[in-house]
């Protein structure tokens, strides 16, 4: 009998031993005993040389057959085994709470400024910005509202200390102020640039009245300015319109109510009412002050009245802060209690 | 400014209900703050007839009374004095409530047994009825009182009446007044504007047939001499001599009493009331107060009203007794001898109406708002008056107040007037002349108003066309239109009457808007949601700080102090945004919040030699917990440290394009820290600095954990920021790695590490990372173990093992022997 007839029962106990084996360990002690360098099958192969040469080459294809067969069972075999054993031992429990990682969220201030910046972009704006601590040139004699002005009593103005305590100086200088308004940068704008002037101004602003619910000595305002040949109160109005509807939703409607402002004529306060305000119990509420750019601040920049009209108009960005999201204590803004800055 | 429905309507006719008359004023600009309707009060009530009055049995007070109500005869019982049968008075009948007062329920009359006799409704007295604020017994209302008739209705204002709060902006002074407010609604709905008619006036002191007794003219019983024609170029004076003074009858008490203003005495009460009605303050003197010249020519004994500054260091009492030391600054009304008012602010107490007064001067005058307001603030004395004169009254009313004054002062207070007057305005302004192109209106707002409706609408408001085209028009303002003063002022006029609601809106076009700032807003919006992606929650906080915080941040003499704070917590402007950080920190912490990973963005400021610097700051704080929380995990409860907050900035400047940052330990940290160090562009430029918090200062504020903080200029980081990217192919070749570990002594800075590398001038190395750092078992004391692994790689070839060794080994050999470093095995 010839080591050939071993061929067959060979494979056959190894297919069987393959196929029993329960981890990729036993696996590889099978491969090991048949195929590895002295393993069974491996064993045939040398054996060959045994035979008469025309012997040979039959011989030899049955072994590799068998190897052949045998090494693929292996690898149907081992990655069986690896899937098997990379399956989840136990189900995983979905309801635990997952690992955030932590992604910090902007002010709600932030948000608010951000989206009428997006809306005034849409038409054709530019973001520009001037100095929190002003000349009342700036504050106000270029915005029409000269020293005696009653206008100025409305607003309580903040002061910068000149000099030190020891040396106050001999001559006093021109006063710098905290901006009581953003308006002042349409000045410092317009004496810059010629016109066409299309810009928006978010900035902070400050008047001297003491923190409650709805007062904070800080707080911010969006300024619009657009200068430009045949600007109409028209004009105004769909601009206001755009915007607000943008802002607060398609249902808003908005009035236009006359009112007063030294560097605007005409000039108007601005109502809206949408279902917010119906929330709040109002039909309308006040949300900005707006009106044609007074011929007189058009000349103090230097700018031809007759060439040029414009608008301008600016509002509380804390209020509309307040109206969007039912805030009713604007100190909230300024303590960042971080459960109140992760609502937004 | 408050009005009632029912004053209005004695100068013009409307049938708007108070909320559409609110609308309507409101859209006019004059926008209503408040209504509150009255009137309702007095229902229930009616005019009593007293029949008999007899004592209640076993008491000496009560009264028991048979009363007609004017349907029949009802018994009340009465507590008061002052009344006998046949008086009239206002009897409150069951189931009506007395007028509420402010924050008390109303008080509902019931049939009731007082000492077992009943009483059907009862008789009131002025306070019940809301009247008079102190009065003794019933009100006993005049004989001719029609008994039944409703109270209400007996005192004029049958229908109820409704207050309305009216926001006057500070251009239009007019409509501080009844008539100026009449004004508009007639303007708007076509109806006449009726003036009070005078001539009553004229009959009493033209007319010496009528069998009163006369008396001599204005001009021989008063003289005024105008020192400060600047600040006053008007003033009016009449005299109504044989007056009585004494309470002021019921329409007048309650029309003031209405929009808020106490009842004083009838004289007094119509100066307001006039005042309220024309805009126009008056003042009213004891006549024979004033200082007669004593010489004795009979016609020289007339008292002189001079119109005089102050002389600096002269005081003054006012009505209110308060004693004030003026300067030349004010502006005094003098007689020969002593000030008696504070021109347009103040009566003087010293020629104050009184109970003895029986001739009065009234004054009507005119002056400069910008004095009145100048004295009023620097006085601290607000007064209605120094309100109206501020915001500019009209020059050319004073005569006609001053008449509707004493018309008035007869009414209620009797007395002759003076024939004449004496109206000291020597030099009366020509009233102004603006023109309006009718063009420019339809330019500015955009539609279409004819000329026509143009003229039309400015003469509904009093303005006088002096000369008309079709394209344009003349008008001669008013004298009560101070705000009119130019072309564009006419327009808003036709603006407000033609009405801003009928304006459509256009669609947002033009020009397309451009501002070198424009760029600055992206680069800001970028930054901040950067530090959002990197884990931190944006605060805004105050600008205004306490010098103290200040100090741990800037020398006092580059802090820029407020001159008049509201208070030392809030006195300089913040030079940096860390205090505000730290207190906000410090507010989570008091809430059971102690991690917080926050930043601002914002201005800081900065005093350099006297002028103001604003920049923009970068601010970060971080405290607490690193991770969220996590149900697993051996490093869940680890707490930030120095590199997180490193890290955040090492991310954020490889975003900004800013290499090679310098990170340099401060020796001597400033008081805020305890630990610092500065943030160096290219090795020079400071950027700003990062540090922990100084545990004294972490203690103060409430904070147990470390604190570490950072603060960017972020106006130096956006201007050398590079936002220029360019694509390197990427590496075809593989990398061979490394790793070595170093004993080096505790001192040596991962920095001269790298510059030891950086030195070696090593061929192929491509990067050095740093992957441990051990101190402890093993390590002798002193030294740290800082274990490095080096990439290799050949960009045009493989590199063979043979070649790195060489290199790694020379590298190596070259590092231990600069640092005095061992290599651990």
């Amino acid at each position: 009998m010839s080591f050939l007839d071993h061929i067959d029962p060979l494979t056959e106990t190894a297919i069987a031993e393959l196929t029993a084996a329960a981890d990729s360990a036993e696996l590889d002690r099978a491969r090991v005993r048949y195929l590895g360098l002295n393993g069974e099958v491996t064993a045939l192969l040398k054996q060959l040389g045994t035979l008469p040469k025309e012997q040979r080459p039959e011989a030899g294809q049955k072994i590799n057959r068998a190897k052949n067969r045998l090494e693929s069972l292996l690898n149907e075999r081992r990655t069986e085994l690896e899937l098997a054993a990379s399956l989840p031992k136990v189900p995983s429990d979905f309801t635990l709470p997952g690992r955030r990682p932590t992604v910090g969220r902007l002010h709600p201030l932030t948000q608010i400024t951000e989206e009428i910046v997006r809306s005034f972009r849409k038409i054709g704006f530019a973001v520009a910005d001037g100095p929190e601590v002003e000349d009342d040139y700036h504050c106000f004699d270029a915005l029409n509202t000269p020293a005696d002005h009653p206008a100025r009593d409305t607003q309580d103005t903040f002061f910068i200390r000149q000099g030190t305590a020891a040396s106050q100086p001999a001559t006093s200088p021109t006063p710098m102020i905290l901006r009581t308004h953003t308006s002042s940068v349409q000045i410092r704008v317009m004496e810059k640039q010629p016109p066409p002037v299309r810009i928006i101004v978010p900035g902070r602003v400050y008047r001297r009245d003491n923190a409650d619910a709805t007062h904070n000595p800080t707080f911010h305002q969006v300024e619009g300015l657009y200068v430009d040949r045949g600007i109409t109160v028209g004009d105004l109005k769909g601009t206001v319109e755009f915007v607000f509807r943008d802002l607060m939703g398609p249902d808003t409607k908005i009035r236009f109510r006359p009112h007063y402002f030294s560097y605007t004529e005409p000039s108007f306060e601005i109502d809206f009412s949408s279902a917010l305000t119906r929330k709040m119990g109002r039909d309308w509420l006040e949300i900005a002050g707006c009106g044609m750019v007074h011929p007189k601040v058009f000349e103090n920049v230097g700018y031809d009245p007759e060439t040029w009209t414009g608008w301008a108009f600016g509002f509380g960005i804390e209020r509309i802060a307040m109206i969007r999201y039912g805030v009713t204590d604007i100190r909230l803004f300024y303590e960042n209690d971080q459960r109140f800055l992760r609502q937004f | 400014m408050k009005v009632t429905l029912n004053w209005l309507k004695q100068y013009v006719a409307f049938d708007w209900t108070a909320e559409e008359l609110a609308e309507r004023l409101t859209m006019l600009g004059l926008e209503v703050e408040g209504i509150v309707k009255s009137g309702g009060e007095f229902e229930g009530i009616v005019v009593g007839e007293v029949l008999t009055r007899n004592k209640v049995e076993g008491s000496d007070k009560l009264s028991v009374c048979r009363v007609n109500d004017g349907t029949g005869e009802r018994q009340v019982i009465c507590g008061a004095q002052n009344f006998k049968a046949g008086d009239k008075v206002a009897l409150i009948l069951p189931g009506a409530s007395l007028p509420a007062k402010p924050g008390e329920p109303p008080f509902t009359i019931k049939v009731r047994k007082v000492m077992g006799v009943e009483s059907h409704g009862m008789l009131c007295s002025p306070r019940e009825l809301g009247l008079a604020e102190d009065a003794d017994g019933i009100l006993i209302l005049p004989p001719e009182a029609r008994t039944g008739q409703s109270f209400a209705e007996h005192l004029g204002c049958a229908a109820g009446d409704v207050v309305f709060d009216l926001e006057v902006t500070p251009n239009r002074p007019d409509l501080n007044s009844l008539i100026g407010i009449a004004r508009e609604i007639a303007a708007v709905t076509g109806n006449p504007l009726r003036i009070p008619n005078l001539e009553s006036l004229k009959a009493a002191t033209a007319d010496p047939s009528a069998g009163k007794p006369q008396t001599r003219p204005t001009d021989q019983w008063v003289t005024v001499r105008l020192e400060a024609p600047d600040l006053c170029p008007r003033y009016v004076a009449r005299v109504v001599s044989g007056v009585k003074i004494g309470p002021s009858p019921d329409w007048l008490r309650q029309a003031l009493g209405k929009v808020g203003i106490r009842s004083i005495s009838n004289v007094v009460d119509v100066t307001n009331f006039v005042m309220l009605e024309t805009g126009q303050p008056l003042h009213a003197f004891d006549y024979s107060l004033l200082t007669r010249p004593t010489d004795s020519a009979a016609s020289a004994a007339t008292p002189t009203i001079v119109v005089r500054r102050a002389t600096p260091g002269e005081t003054f009492t006012t009505l209110d007794g308060k004693k004030h030391t003026l300067n030349e600054g004010n502006l005094l009304i003098a007689d020969s001898v002593k000030g008696i008012a504070l021109a347009g602010v103040m009566g003087g107490q010293n020629t104050e109406i009184n109970d003895q007064t029986s001739d009065v001067l009234i004054e009507s005058a005119y002056f400069h708002p910008t004095h009145i307001r100048a004295t009023s603030k620097q006085l601290d004395l607000r007064t209605e008056s120094s309100y109206r004169f501020e915001r500019g009254a009209d020059v050319g009313i004073a005569d006609w107040a001053s008449r509707r004054c004493v018309q008035l002062i007869l009414e209620t207070a009797g007395g002759l007037p003076t024939p004449g007057v004496v109206d000291a305005y020597p030099a009366p302004a020509p009233l102004a002349e603006v023109c309006l192109r009718f063009s420019k209106t339809n330019a500015l707002l955009g539609i279409e108003i004819a000329g026509t409706e143009q003229r039309r609408l400015l003469e509904s408001l009093s303005l006088e066309p002096t000369a008309s085209s079709d394209t344009e028009g003349t008008f001669r303002i008013p004298s009560f239109r101070v705000d009119l003063k130019r072309e564009i002022d006419l327009i808003e006029e036709v603006c407000r009457l033609y009405g801003i609601d009928k304006i459509p809106g256009t669609t947002p076009r033009g020009a397309v808007g451009f501002n070198d700032f424009d760029r600055t807003h992206d680069a800001l919006t970028e930054v901040r949601h950067l530090m959002n992606a990197l884990g931190l929650d944006e605060c805004q906080g105050q600008t205004l700080i306490s010098d103290s915080a200040a100090a741990h941040l800037t020398p006092t003499e580059e802090t820029v102090f407020l001159s008049h704070p509201l208070s030392a917590d809030m006195n300089v402007l913040r030079p940096s945004l860390i205090p505000g950080l730290l207190d906000t920190l410090s507010r989570n912490a008091h809430h059971k919040n102690p991690d917080v990973a926050m930043f601002e963005i914002g201005r800081v400021f900065s005093n350099r030699d006297g002028k103001v610097i604003e920049n923009r700051e970068l601010a970060i704080a971080l405290t607490g917990l690193r991770a969220n929380p996590f149900w697993a995990g051996d490093d869940r409860s680890a707490k930030c440290d120095l590199f997180d907050l490193k890290g955040l900035l090492e991310e954020f400047f490889e975003q900004f394009g800013l290499p090679r940052i310098a990170w340099n330990r401060n020796p001597s940290p400033r008081s805020l820290y305890v630990e610092s160090a500065a943030i160096l562009l290219g090795g020079k430029l400071p950027l700003g600095e990062l540090g922990q918090l100084h545990p004294l200062l972490a203690k103060q504020h409430d904070l147990r954990n470390p604190v570490f903080l950072a603060r960017l200029d972020l106006d130096a980081v956006l201007a050398r920021r590079n936002q220029s990217r360019s694509f390197k192919a990427i590496p075809q070749f593989p990398t061979v790695r490394r790793d070595v570990a170093l004993l080096l002594p505790e001192t040596v800075t991962h920095d001269s590490v790298l510059g030891a590398v950086r030195q070696s001038k090593t061929a192929n190395l491509q990067q050095v990372d740093l992957f441990d750092v051990f101190k402890g078992q093993n390590v002798p004391e002193g030294q740290k173990s800082m274990a490095y692994a080096f990439t290799y790689r050949h960009a045009e070839r493989t590199l063979t093992d043979n070649e790195v060794n060489t290199a790694h080994a020379a590298l190596v050999t070259q590092i231990t022997k600069k640092l005095g470093a061992t290599v651990r095995e």
